[in-house]
């Protein structure tokens, strides 16, 4: 069962190194870093880390961010992170090297499962993913790294797509409000529209809480580059004890 | 034989060899070369100052004499001219590293007790005793390339068989000169002074050729602003050769330069900050493009 889940971004420039002599921003870096550390706090037996891929399919926990594909002094063979980073997993999708790192920077030493999720998989399959992730272990935290729309304005990724505004605004409404079947029913089609690459990786954690009563925080909800981030911690009601919870809570 | 770069050690100072440092002119002349006579009054000089340690000056140059051939400056001209304000600026920046460009003894004496750090020599060491108060004093010192003309005259018909060999011949010599006059090795820096004692191909040959002066290890001072080599090759007056220069400060830091002697700060800092980045020294100072 799911003990407790976090939502976080799946931005490059969460990696400290490549954004250069400026901490970019550091209220998201810190809403970051709380939640994760909630996650450890929820005495998980595996961390579980979610995030789009090109397919679905699991990656060794011990698969690492290649840190330089995207740049930084290690890519031109300086500074102390080149030698001491070691080479990443090549073909790690970003969004899993990012939550691996996450992980690394609070200190996680415990098993963990690294989970890509297909960016064209079906709603279905994405919940059906999250409702076997959910039984991987007794207690099983869940590290979503997922976006909403990089088309959020006309400096953004993607420029600006009008639709942008109201689609982030019901996901963060569904996460606010522990609204599963909300986030379980968004469109793969309009979020593949808007490049809102979170979309699979929500239905998943969708799927994994099923109908879980949870106890949600809002960390951060911003877009300052034309992407939505949103930080979440979910807490995950757990009356009844392990196990007995499940069928109780689904109706 | 190749040797490599080591840390250079100015005033209290140490800096690595990846670190590219500004040297700001400050000219307490009234008819130096470019924009002649706008640090002349001492509180215009001042406020200079003030402004290009805001703008990230690394190293203050202070001269009171002009380079080129003019009105007479004698050594206690030169004296009332700079050791004072050497003085004002010490008081005003205690950490500052703060040159002196003069290639007198007895001037030299005076800005040291006054507060320099290092005795910018562009004139290739015509007074001997200049390394010997460089020891005394704990400053360092320019060894610069000037063929065979005197200090405050032009290079008329000068040739050379092999000009950056004559560069390494002189500059060198200074550099052991000073050594054995008991100058800190760490506090000593090489110049090849583009325009002094070379024509516009030499310079331009000798920045082509910098990184065998900087393949000597000793630190390599360019000392390029705004100068006739510029000119000449852009066919530009003073007042527009600030690109010019700014492409030799470029080729000179990949070649190797740790040190560029500037009239404009900002936009100096500006293409040293580029070829490190470039290089790979320093990371940029804020990076988010395609990576949100």
């Amino acid at each position: 069962m799911i003990a407790a889940a976090a939502l976080c971004p799946a931005a490059p420039l969460l990696v400290r190194e490549l954004t250069g002599a400026t901490v970019v921003l550091p209220e998201l870096r810190a809403a970051c870093r709380e939640v994760t550390g909630r996650l450890l706090r929820a005495r998980p037996d595996v961390i579980a880390v979610v995030g789009a891929g090109p397919q679905t399919r699991t990656w060794d926990g011990a698969s690492r961010l290649d840190v330089a594909s995207f740049g930084g002094l290690a890519a031109a063979g300086r500074g102390p992170a080149g030698a001491a980073a070691g080479a990443g997993t090549a073909g790690l999708p970003t969004a899993l090297g990012l939550g691996a790192r996450l992980l690394d920077e609070a200190g996680y030493a415990g098993p963990r499962l690294l989970q890509a999720i297909g960016e064209d998989e079906t709603p279905a399959a994405s919940a059906g993913a999250g409702q076997r992730l959910s039984r991987a272990a007794g207690r099983v935290a869940l590290l979503v790294m997922a976006d909403g729309s990089a088309r959020r304005g006309r400096r953004a990724p993607g420029h600006l797509d009008e639709r942008s505004a109201g689609f982030d605004a019901e996901v963060e409404r569904a996460v606010r409000a522990g609204d599963l079947q909300a986030l379980a029913a968004i469109d793969p089609v309009l979020a593949r529209e808007l490049m809102a690459a979170g979309r699979a990786a929500w239905q998943v954690m969708a799927g994994a809480l099923d109908s879980r009563r949870l106890d949600v925080e809002v960390l951060y909800a911003d877009d300052p580059f034309g992407v939505a981030y949103l930080v979440a911690a979910v807490g995950v009601d757990e009356g009844g004890g392990p196990g007995s919870d499940r069928t109780g809570a689904s109706q | 034989m190749s040797r490599a770069q080591g840390v250079l050690r100015l005033g209290a100072r140490s800096f690595e060899p990846e670190q590219l440092l500004v040297m700001a002119i400050v000219n307490r002349t009234p008819d130096s070369f470019y924009r002649p006579g706008i640090t002349w009054d001492e509180g215009a000089a001042l406020e200079r100052v003030h402004q290009v340690v805001a703008e990230g000056a690394d190293i203050i140059d202070i001269g009171g004499v002009p380079a080129a051939p003019g009105s007479v400056v004698d050594t206690r001209e030169e004296i009332r001219r700079t050791a004072s304000f050497v003085a004002a600026v010490r008081a005003a920046y205690p950490d500052a590293v703060i040159s002196s460009d003069t290639y007198r003894s007895e001037v030299a004496r005076e800005v040291c007790a006054a507060g320099a750090d290092l005795l910018n020599d562009s004139w290739g060491g015509p007074d001997p005793q200049l390394a010997e108060v460089a020891a005394e004093c704990g400053a360092g010192i320019v060894c610069a390339h000037v063929g065979r003309q005197s200090p405050r005259t032009r290079p008329h018909r000068v040739a050379y068989p092999d000009v950056m060999a004559d560069v390494l011949r002189q500059t060198l010599g200074l550099a052991d000169r000073a050594v054995a006059a008991g100058v800190d090795p760490a506090r000593i820096v090489i110049d090849p002074a583009h325009d002094f004692g070379k024509n516009t191909w030499h310079s331009l040959e000798v920045t082509r050729r910098l990184a065998e002066m900087t393949a000597t290890g000793w630190p390599v001072l360019l000392s390029a602003s705004n100068k006739d080599f510029v000119g000449e090759t852009l066919d530009v007056p003073p007042d527009q050769r600030l690109s010019g220069t700014l492409a030799a400060t470029a080729i000179s830091a990949w070649l190797g330069a740790r040190i560029f002697r500037a009239h404009q700060v900002v936009e100096t800092r500006h293409v040293l900050d580029m070829v490190s980045a470039i290089r790979g020294d320093i990371p940029p100072a804020r990076a988010v493009r395609a990576l949100a």
